[in-house]
C-alpha cells in the first residue's frame, strides 16, 4: 500500500516536473520574430544593405538615441557642441564601456566607425546621410572632434539614425560575421532562419539587462506570426491593420498604437509633361480629402495628417500647413495651366506593401469630381523598384520614417539619386542648406518650414498621411513602450514568469 | 517488366528535363531577378550592375541555362544566389525535415483510411457509413490552409494542448521535429485519409457485390471469412494506386501546410525561393518535387503488377 502511494507521488512528482518547465528554469526569455525581410543570411554589419535589424538593435550602441519622445538623448556619447559655423562637432564619450569581447570603446573606434561609413568601397546606404562628415579627429581617449565638409547644424538628429553605431576599431572586415558591439545583448547562436539567439550582456554599461535572452524565430508568414504569438510562441509582433480586431478584449495581449513617420506617396515626375507644370502638380493634389483618406485606408486615428512633405509632426522641424481639400482650386489652376477639361494618367502602383494598391484606388476616387482621371494600374511586385519607380510618369512610393534633413536632402535634393520626383529647385535646395548652417534653432526651423512649404506648393510628390505603427503585446512583458522599434531601451524590457 | 520498367524510367528523365526548362523559363519571363529581390530599392545604377556580375546574371540566359545543366549532370547542383552557401547545404536539412512529415503522415493517415474505409464499404448506406463519408467529403473540399487554421485555433490557442507553429531551426534533431509535428501532421492526414477511405469505401462495395462474393455467401461461408479471405485483397489492390497518388499529392499540399505551421521543410523553402528568384534552388526543388512525383507513381504501378498475376504479362 505504501508502495503504491509512493509510485503516485512520485510519478505525480515526475509529470508536474514535464508539465510545467517554467518551474525548473528560471530564466527569462523573450521570444520576437524574424520575418527574412532581410534575407535568409543577413549582414551582422549595421551598415550593410541587408543588415539583421532586429539583431543589431540589441547588439550595437548609436552615440545619440531618441527618447521616448523623439528627441535626441545621450548614449554613448554624453555631450556634444559645435563650433560656431557648425562644422566641427565635439562629442565627450561615456567612460568604461566595453564591446562585446572585452575590449574598451573609445574615441578611436568612433573615428573608424564613421569613416568607414563613407568609405566609397563599402557603398553603404548610409553614406548618404553622412556624407557632409569629412573626417573625424581622435581628440583624447574619450573626446572625438567630428569635421563636416560643410555647416551642419543638425548632425545630432542625423546621428540617431538606426544603422549609425559603434564597432571596434579595424573589425571592418569581420563586423558581419562576427558581431562585436556595446549593445545589452551578445550574439550566441547566429541562425536566421531558425532560432537567432542573443543572451544578456552582464558588463553592460547601463546595467545588466533584465532579460537572460532573446530569441529571434524566423516566420516568414505573416499569418503564421500571428498564430505562433496568439498560441503563446513569441511575446511581440507588429500588427497589420486587418489583424487588429483579433486582439480586441483580449486579456494575453495588450495592442499599441503608436504614431510613425512611415508613409505611401504617389509620385509626379516634375520633369515630364503634363507635370512639369507646377499648377498641374499642386491641382492634382488639393483635390483630395486627407481625412477621408485616412479613414478609408487605416481608420481614424490611426494615422496624422501631412501637407505632402515627409516630415512627420512629431519632428522638431514639422511645419505646420493648410490642406484641406479644395475642388474648386484644382479645377482653377488645370483651367489655367491650359487644361480645363481635366487630365488623365496612369497611376502605376503594385501589391508590394499592404494597402498599397488601395491607397492609389482610394486617391482615384477622391480626384475624379475634380476632372482628374487616374487609371490604376497595377504592376508586379517584382522588379518594381527597377521597372516602374522612378521610370513611368505617375507611381507609388513608400518610405520609412526619418528625420527632416535626411528625408528632405534624400528624397529631393536636385542632386540626390533617390529624388524620385526629379524636383529641381535652386530655391529649395539653397534652404536646405540655409537651414544646415544655423545653429539658431528658430532660424534653422524657419527654413526647413520653407522647404516643407515649397514642397506643398510646387511638389512633386502627394504625401496624405502618416500611418501609425500597431504591435502585440504580451501581458508578462513590460518596459516595452509604444514608440517605434528603434526608441525601445531593450536591457529595461522585462518578462514576468507566468 | 523489366523493359516496362526501363520505358518508364526513360520518360521520367524526358519529363525531369522538361520541368527544367519549363521553370527556367518561367522565372526568366517574370520582371526582376534574384538581385532586383535582393537590393530592393537600392536595386540602381552600380549597386545592382555589380550584384549581377557577382552572381552571373548579366549574361544571357541560354549561358546560364547551359552552365547550370552542365553542372547539374555531374552532380553539382551550384551555389544559391542569396544565401550564399551550396545548394545541397539548404535542400538537405529541409528535404529531411519533408520527408519526416509526409512519413508521419502516412504512417499515420493510411492505417486509418484502410480501416475506416473498409468499415464504410461493408456498413453502406447505415448511419456509421454515412457519418464517415460526409466527414470525409467535408474533409476533401475544405482547403489546407482553413483546416490547418482552425486546428492551430482549436487544439494550440483554445485548448492549449500542442504548440502551434513550429518554432523549430531547420538543422534541429529529428525528434524534436517529430515532437512539434501533431497538428501539420494531422492537417495532411486528414485529407489523405479522404481521399484513400472514399477509394477503399467504393471497392469494398463493388467486390462485395461481385458474383464470386455472392457464390460464397450462398455456400455459407462465415461473414468474418468472406471479408477476410474474399474482399480485402481483392478490394485493396486497386487502392495502391490511389495511395501512390496521394503520397505524390502531399507534395503539394506541403507547400501550403508548411507555411501555415511554418515548418522548416522543402514546401516552404520553395516558397522562399520563388520570391527571392533564387533560380538553381527553384530548380534543384523542382526537380526534388518531380522526382518524388514520378517514382511514387512508378512505385506504385509496379506494387499493383507484383499482385495482380494479370498483368505480370502485360505487354507495352
Amino acid at each position: 500500500m505504501i508502495s503504491r502511494q509512493l509510485f503516485f507521488a512520485v510519478s505525480f512528482a515526475a509529470i508536474a516536473a514535464i508539465a510545467s518547465p517554467a518551474a525548473s528554469q528560471a530564466e527569462s526569455v523573450l521570444y520576437r520574430d524574424y520575418d527574412l525581410g532581410d534575407g535568409a543570411s543577413p549582414s551582422l554589419d549595421p551598415i550593410s544593405p541587408n543588415r539583421f535589424y532586429q539583431a543589431n538593435d540589441l547588439i550595437y550602441s548609436r552615440l545619440i538615441r531618441q527618447d521616448e519622445n523623439g528627441e535626441p538623448s545621450p548614449e554613448l556619447a554624453t555631450g556634444w557642441t559645435a563650433n560656431e559655423a557648425a562644422t566641427e562637432w565635439t562629442l565627450a564619450l561615456q567612460e568604461g564601456v566595453l564591446f562585446h569581447d572585452g575590449s574598451t570603446f573609445d574615441a578611436a573606434d568612433v573615428k573608424y566607425s564613421f569613416e568607414r561609413i563613407n568609405d566609397p568601397a563599402l557603398e553603404s546606404p548610409v553614406a548618404s546621410v553622412l556624407s557632409m562628415i569629412d573626417h573625424v579627429e581622435v581628440v583624447d581617449d574619450l573626446t572625438a572632434k567630428i569635421v563636416l565638409t560643410s555647416p551642419h547644424a543638425g548632425l545630432v538628429v542625423l546621428l540617431m539614425d538606426y544603422r549609425v553605431r559603434m564597432i571596434p576599431e579595424g573589425s571592418g572586415d569581420t563586423i558581419g560575421e562576427n558581431a562585436n558591439g556595446t549593445g545589452p545583448f551578445k550574439m550566441d547562436t547566429y541562425d536566421p532562419e531558425g532560432r537567432t539567439i542573443l543572451v544578456a550582456n552582464e558588463a553592460y554599461w547601463e546595467g545588466r539587462p533584465k532579460l537572460d535572452r532573446i530569441e529571434l524565430i524566423a516566420i516568414p508568414d505573416t499569418e503564421a506570426r500571428i498564430q505562433a504569438l496568439l498560441a503563446g510562441q513569441l511575446d511581440t509582433t507588429s500588427v497589420s491593420r486587418d489583424q487588429v480586431l483579433l486582439f480586441d478584449g483580449s486579456e494575453d495581449f495588450v495592442l499599441q498604437n503608436y504614431p510613425t513617420g512611415d508613409w505611401f506617396g504617389i509620385i509626379f515626375r516634375t520633369d515630364t509633361p503634363p507635370f512639369d507644370d507646377p499648377r498641374v502638380r499642386k491641382a492634382v493634389r488639393v483635390a483630395v480629402d486627407r481625412n477621408a483618406m485616412i479613414k478609408l485606408m487605416v481608420g481614424e486615428g490611426n494615422g496624422t495628417i501631412t501637407c505632402d512633405h515627409p516630415v512627420m509632426s512629431n519632428d522638431p522641424y514639422w511645419a505646420e500647413i493648410d490642406c484641406s481639400q479644395n475642388i474648386e482650386e484644382a479645377k482653377r489652376l488645370l483651367a489655367e495651366a491650359g487644361y480645363p477639361d481635366g487630365i488623365e494618367f496612369d497611376l502605376y502602383t503594385s501589391d508590394l506593401e499592404p494597402g498599397m494598391v488601395r491607397y492609389a484606388e482610394v486617391y482615384q476616387q477622391q480626384v475624379a469630381a475634380a476632372g482628374i482621371t487616374a487609371n490604376v494600374k497595377i504592376a508586379p511586385s517584382d522588379g518594381y523598384w527597377e521597372d516602374i519607380w522612378m521610370v513611368e510618369p505617375v507611381s507609388m512610393t513608400s518610405w520609412s520614417q526619418r528625420v527632416a534633413d535626411q528625408i528632405l536632402n534624400e528624397a529631393y535634393r536636385s542632386t540626390s539619386s533617390w529624388n524620385e520626383s526629379y524636383f529641381a529647385n535652386s530655391k529649395f535646395d539653397e534652404y536646405l542648406d540655409l537651414a544646415r548652417s544655423s545653429l539658431d534653432f528658430d532660424e534653422s526651423k524657419a527654413y526647413y518650414g520653407k522647404a516643407q512649404e515649397l514642397l506643398f506648393e510646387e511638389g512633386g510628390s502627394f504625401i496624405a498621411f502618416f500611418e501609425n505603427g500597431v504591435r502585440a503585446v504580451s501581458r508578462h512583458v513590460t518596459g516595452l513602450p509604444a514608440v517605434p522599434e528603434d526608441y525601445i531601451r531593450w536591457h529595461l524590457v522585462a518578462k514576468d514568469a507566468e | 517488366m523489366i523493359r516496362l520498367i526501363l520505358q518508364r524510367l526513360g520518360a521520367a528523365g524526358v519529363t525531369l528535363i522538361i520541368i527544367c526548362i519549363m521553370v527556367f523559363a518561367a522565372v526568366e519571363v517574370m520582371p526582376g531577378d534574384a538581385c532586383t529581390a535582393f537590393l530592393g530599392r537600392d536595386a540602381k545604377g552600380t549597386i545592382l550592375e555589380k550584384c549581377q556580375l557577382e552572381r552571373g546574371l548579366d549574361r544571357p540566359a541560354l549561358e546560364r541555362f547551359g552552365e547550370w545543366a552542365g553542372g547539374m549532370i555531374q552532380g553539382d547542383l551550384g551555389m544559391s544566389m542569396n544565401r550564399n552557401k551550396p545548394i545541397e547545404d539548404i535542400v538537405g536539412w529541409r528535404l529531411r525535415n519533408t520527408v519526416i512529415l509526409a512519413a508521419t503522415a502516412t504512417l499515420f493517415g493510411v492505417p486509418i483510411a484502410l480501416l475506416l474505409g473498409v468499415i464504410a464499404g461493408l456498413r453502406r448506406d447505415r448511419p456509421v457509413d454515412l457519418i464517415l463519408s460526409s466527414i470525409a467529403i467535408f474533409s476533401m473540399t475544405i482547403p489546407e490552409f482553413v483546416s490547418a487554421t482552425f486546428l492551430i485555433l482549436i487544439f494550440s490557442i483554445t485548448l492549449g494542448w500542442t504548440s502551434g507553429v513550429v518554432t523549430a531551426s531547420y538543422n534541429a534533431p529529428a525528434l524534436d521535429l517529430v515532437a512539434s509535428t501533431a497538428l501539420p501532421t494531422a492537417a495532411l492526414s486528414l485529407i489523405l485519409i479522404a481521399h484513400i477511405l472514399r477509394m477503399v469505401r467504393s471497392s469494398v462495395i463493388d467486390v462485395m457485390e461481385s458474383d464470386f462474393v455472392l457464390m460464397a455467401r450462398l455456400k455459407g461461408v462465415p461473414f468474418r471469412q468472406i471479408v477476410w479471405r474474399h474482399v480485402l485483397p481483392n478490394s485493396l489492390l486497386p487502392t495502391i494506386n490511389v495511395i501512390g497518388l496521394t503520397i505524390a499529392w502531399l507534395l503539394g499540399g506541403m507547400v501550403v501546410v508548411e507555411t501555415v505551421f511554418n515548418y522548416p521543410g522543402l514546401g516552404r523553402l520553395a516558397v522562399d525561393a520563388v520570391s527571392d528568384r533564387d533560380l538553381p534552388l527553384i530548380q534543384t526543388i523542382a526537380i526534388i518535387l518531380g522526382s518524388v512525383y514520378i517514382l511514387t507513381n512508378l512505385a506504385a504501378d509496379l506494387v499493383s503488377l507484383l499482385l495482380n498475376p494479370k498483368l505480370r504479362t502485360y505487354r507495352t
